[in-house]
């Protein structure tokens, strides 16, 4: 009677599951910045999640899984509101790719003055620059650097190719550079 | 040698130690001789850190625990929605029931869980439009649901606690039955029902060691029937303007004994 894929949920996926909740939330947050939206993303996530359980190949990362749903979801949505930040945020990608390595700050020794200076940023400060990044390279320098994915896990997540995984990466942290060092213009 | 061009793409898995021992090793090299590059790269390594240094501070914010009992009970619905829409003739193993006393009673849980899934969202909030059997049905589900979830059997309230929860949460001045012993029914707690939105009480009892519910729904009315519904027998009355329920899995005679009891003895 059990077709393949309509298994109840064992309690110990649900349990590591529900291990993500707060990663997922926080995420979510960062996502749309709205608690109540950030919620309901979450919901469908798990929602989602525990329907499709069968789906799930057991000895693959659970929470990458998780997290490729709830970006998913997060995408269909933005769709669904024809909205069309995505196409900003490409073009923004494509010139950073432009710019090359000659577009940031140069000169200084490896550990330049704003490097230093960078160390005594507090966390609103950083969070509050995070915040403000486009949403693409926000998205890529969280999941890495907050989240700890690899490139292959953000790259299924966001649905990209992991060369541009890197390039948000990166340049999503120079520009947290250039944020956080306008902050301190010590050296301007 | 690599110029920038080639080390460009490098530069953030260098940074975040993913490069292979060869590509790495180009890399260092023409970063030590490219400030540009070099600065590059310490400015990603600085950022980099600075966000690993201040993970605490950004990892701080925990998701409300309402968010959390709502996932939670996607993954106690899910599963049985599926089969019971399939009306699958057997139950799946129902993976959180372990009271013992409901084990052999879990079989409609599959059903009622679906259906508060499938319908919570489009009837509750519309309460006064459903009619009485999807009601039934819901509360039902919520009624196993809340039993369930919160191992609520178990514990036991004096009806004056129970009345100050429903003065506070609902602005209702209720008079709980002094002597419900008098009818085998021993008080056991409320909640406000997840799927009103909150805005239903939810009167839990138990007897015989069997979970009972007594909803409360202020600004509803309903005639007074009685509705058979995912293997239990639900009463329904109107009080002023408010809708009582009385849920239980028990023969429809001793249903209802206990609701004409608790309708005479609840104010």
């Amino acid at each position: 009677m059990a077709r393949k894929g309509l298994r109840a949920v064992s309690p110990a996926f649900e349990a590591e599951a529900l291990q993500a909740l707060d990663s997922l939330y926080r995420t979510a947050l960062r996502l749309t910045r709205v608690p109540a939206d950030a919620e309901d993303l979450v919901q469908e996530t798990y929602l989602k999640a525990f329907r499709s359980a069968g789906q799930f190949e057991p000895g693959t990362n659970l929470r990458a899984w998780l997290f490729t749903i709830l970006h998913n979801s997060a995408r269909n949505r933005a769709r669904d509101r024809a909205r069309d930040a995505v196409a900003i945020d490409s073009e923004l990608v494509d010139r950073a790719a432009e710019q090359g390595p000659g577009g940031f700050s140069a000169g200084g020794p490896y550990e330049t003055p704003e490097t230093l200076l960078l160390r005594e940023t507090l966390a609103p400060e950083l969070q509050a620059a995070i915040d403000e990044l486009p949403d693409v390279f926000r998205q890529a320098v969280w999941l890495r650097d907050v989240e700890e994915f690899s490139y292959a896990e953000i790259a299924e997540m966001l649905s990209i190719p992991i060369g541009t995984v890197m390039s948000r990466i990166s340049r999503g942290r120079h520009l947290l550079f250039e944020r956080l060092n306008h902050l301190r213009p010590v050296n301007a | 040698m690599p110029d920038c061009k080639t080390i460009d793409p490098l530069v953030t898995p260098y940074v975040d130690g993913e490069l292979a021992e060869t590509d790495r090793r180009n890399v260092d090299e023409h970063v030590h001789r490219c400030p540009p590059c070099h600065s590059r790269v310490a400015a990603e390594r600085a950022v980099r850190a600075l966000i690993r240094d201040h993970r605490p501070a950004l990892e701080s914010r925990s998701a409300p625990p309402a968010l959390r009992a709502r996932c939670a009970g996607a993954a106690r619905s899910t599963g049985a929605r599926l089969t019971a829409f399939a009306k699958a003739p057997a139950v799946r193993r129902s993976v959180f029931l372990n009271l013992a006393a409901w084990r052999a009673r879990a079989v409609p849980f599959a059903l009622a869980a679906s259906l508060v899934v499938m319908v919570g969202g489009a009837f509750l909030y519309q309460l006064t439009d459903s009619s009485a059997r999807v009601l039934a049905a819901e509360l039902t589900a919520d009624h196993m649901k809340c039993f369930a979830m919160n191992a609520m059997l178990g514990t036991h309230e004096q009806p004056s606690t129970v009345e100050s929860t429903m003065v506070s949460g609902f602005g209702w001045q209720a008079h709980l039955p002094q002597d419900a012993a008098r009818v085998g029914l021993e008080l056991v707690g409320a909640r406000p029902c997840l799927y009103g939105e909150g805005k239903i009480a939810h009167i839990m009892y138990r007897h015989q060691g069997r979970p009972v519910s007594v909803f409360m729904l202020p600004n509803a009315a309903r005639a007074q029937q009685f509705v058979e519904v995912l293997g239990h027998e639900a009463a329904i009355w109107c009080v002023g303007n408010r809708t009582f329920v009385l849920v239980a899995r028990e023969p429809r005679l001793e249903v209802e004994r206990l609701a004409s009891y608790v309708q005479a003895s609840l104010h």
